[in-house]
């Protein structure tokens, strides 16, 4: 690998960190900012205590008590709806690895240069997981300088590693989804497919952590969103066992597409 | 001495689709072509040039067969191989939103020599008449055409493969073109160039496949395709057709598929001009039109004569 489409993919997509970035971060400048009122978080656990656990969980959180603090009340509101939208990135990201070149046609241009396909693809990943994580750190530096301005009593470090902790979660989505788009070819189909399996992951953490029983507990376990709950940070019973799974997925998921590239036509 | 194979194909096919909607594109194609010479690939849309060319880049995978380029197998040696060509996609497609500059910046650096590369290719957008300084979206389709020339050509490749290459270019430019290959040529360079236009071929090739439907129908050398060349002469005179000029027209051995009608003539004329031009003086000539035959027709004057595929 020479790390030529490496700084080529940072080189023209680096504006994603920024707008990616600083979208992320004024949501958590607007969450530092309500956190800032504490009436506002213990009103707002109290509202959730009166009303189903199943509510609860669709609110990040399984219970009232991490609600109670303020890094709880962030990281539960704020990291949990971050992650949908990072999720919404790690999509399109994984489409810009080959699909949209491939659709586009440019990828004969590419594919005619002496650059191996393993080299191609697996540079264009790193460089958009560079992507991914500078929009992360844009991000929580947004959201830190903003409970600081706002004088918020919060533990920043967790704050910090929650916000970071999304990370595996959507290298997975953006591996899933870039081979994918080498499975089913058609752009359409591979962004269809990512977003199901983002929307089924989603549903599955809603219902399985709402849920009791083995099915429930499957359920949740075929969720990526399970693996990354930042709760579980703020609770100090955080199992780093979870995101070193969701990176050997993304390992496999890799070495799959990488596979996959080698071995099909490009643009047929 | 004989020059070196820089293509040598051998019992390449591919097919498409799977049981009842599997389709051949290409069938049990071999074929050499030899290092210092400009091999034009013809035939009609779809008969599959683009397809060999897509297998001998590696970007398809042939369904059996095989091939090499400078003694090197395409799919074990990829990389090796497309340092030392340059490709021209039939169907080009670059970054819409980055300039000519950028691009060919890009492309020179994955070919490791940015410095000379990059100089090269700003002689050749030179001598095109190419503006690299604009994005590719506001590129009319001749001008983009340019830009793919240029980066196929600016690391000077021991070969070019090139797939349809004056496509949208104006006239000027397609000389220029011509005079571009005909250096390549003396540098001792190959070029492989698919084409449907017959005079595109003859202008610059030394040597031409023709294809159809897949299959190979023949490799002559340009001389021996022009044997059969023939025009169709469509010929409007001011006043009825001469009888005299009628009479000699039917006689004439150069002339077929007569056709008259009150004033108008059309036929098919194999050779010179020169007798045809003789006999129209009879009458007054108001308007004379000639066509290349298409390449329909040269493979039915091919093959008419029952020569076989070589």
């Amino acid at each position: 690998m020479s790390g030529i489409v490496f700084a080529n993919t940072l080189r023209t997509s680096w504006k994603q960190v920024l707008y990616w970035g600083l979208g992320l971060g004024l949501l958590g400048f607007y969450i530092g900012f309500i956190a800032s009122s504490s009436d506002i978080i213990q009103g707002y656990a109290d509202l959730l205590a009166s009303m189903p656990p199943a509510l609860l969980q669709a609110f990040g959180a399984s219970s009232v008590e991490v609600l109670r603090s303020s890094e709880g009340w962030i990281v539960s509101v704020f990291v949990s709806e971050a992650a949908i939208f990072l999720s919404v990135f790690a999509v399109m990201a994984g489409m810009n690895i080959t699909a949209n070149d491939e659709q586009s046609g440019v990828m004969d241009v590419i594919m005619s240069l002496p650059i191996s396909r393993s080299s191609y693809l697996l540079e264009r990943w790193i460089g958009y997981a560079a992507i991914g994580l500078g929009i992360l750190l844009v991000c929580a530096a947004i959201t830190m300088f903003s409970l600081v301005l706002f004088g918020v009593d919060a533990q920043m470090d967790l704050v910090f590693i929650s916000i970071l902790n999304l990370y595996p979660g959507a290298l997975l989505v953006m591996t899933v989804t870039c081979l994918l788009a080498l499975v089913a070819r058609r752009r359409a189909h591979a962004i269809g497919l990512s977003a199901a399996f983002v929307v089924a992951s989603y549903v599955f953490n809603l219902v399985g952590g709402a849920a009791s029983g083995a099915i429930a507990d499957l359920m949740q376990g075929l969720s990526f969103f399970s693996y990354t709950k930042g709760e579980q940070i703020v609770l100090g019973n955080y199992d780093p066992a979870n995101a070193l799974l969701l990176l050997l997925v993304v390992l496999a998921g890799i070495a799959l597409s990488v596979r996959m590239f080698i071995s099909r036509d490009i643009g047929v | 001495m004989a020059s070196a194979s820089v293509i040598e194909i051998s019992g390449l096919s591919k097919t498409y689709g799977s049981g009842s909607k599997q389709t051949a594109a290409l069938r049990n194609l071999n074929l050499n072509v030899q290092q210092g010479e400009i091999f034009g690939y013809l035939g009609p849309n779809g008969a599959g040039k683009t397809t060999t060319i897509r297998m001998l880049l590696d970007l398809i995978r042939p369904s059996s067969g095989s091939a090499s380029i400078f003694g090197m197998d395409i799919r074990d040696h990829s990389v090796e191989i497309h340092r030392r060509i340059g490709f021209l996609p039939g169907e080009l497609s670059l970054w819409e939103g980055r300039t000519g500059q950028q691009i060919i910046h890009y492309v020179a650096s994955v070919r490791g020599d940015t410095k000379d590369i990059t100089k090269q290719a700003e002689e050749l957008a030179q001598r095109l008449q190419l503006d690299t300084s604009k994005r590719v979206r506001d590129l009319s389709s001749g001008n983009k055409r340019k830009l793919g020339l240029v980066l196929a050509m600016m690391h000077s490749p021991e070969l070019l493969v090139l797939d349809e290459p004056t496509n949208g270019l104006d006239p000027l430019v397609q000389q220029t073109f011509h005079e571009m290959m005909d250096e390549y040529r003396d540098k001792g360079k190959t070029v492989f160039l698919s084409s449907h236009i017959l005079s595109e071929v003859q202008a610059i090739c030394d040597r031409a496949g023709i294809l159809r439907d897949g299959d190979l129908k023949a490799v002559e050398s340009i001389e021996k395709l022009m044997n059969v060349e023939f025009h169709w002469v469509d010929v409007q005179f001011r006043d009825a057709v001469p009888e005299r000029l009628a009479r000699q027209l039917e006689l004439s051995n150069d002339i077929s598929d007569l056709n008259i009608n009150g004033s108008r003539v059309k036929m098919r004329l194999v050779g010179d001009f020169d007798p045809l031009l003789r006999m129209l003086s009879e009458g007054y000539v108001k308007d004379l039109r000639v066509e290349e035959p298409s390449l329909e027709d040269i493979f039915l004057a091919y093959y008419s004569d029952g020569r076989e595929a070589r």
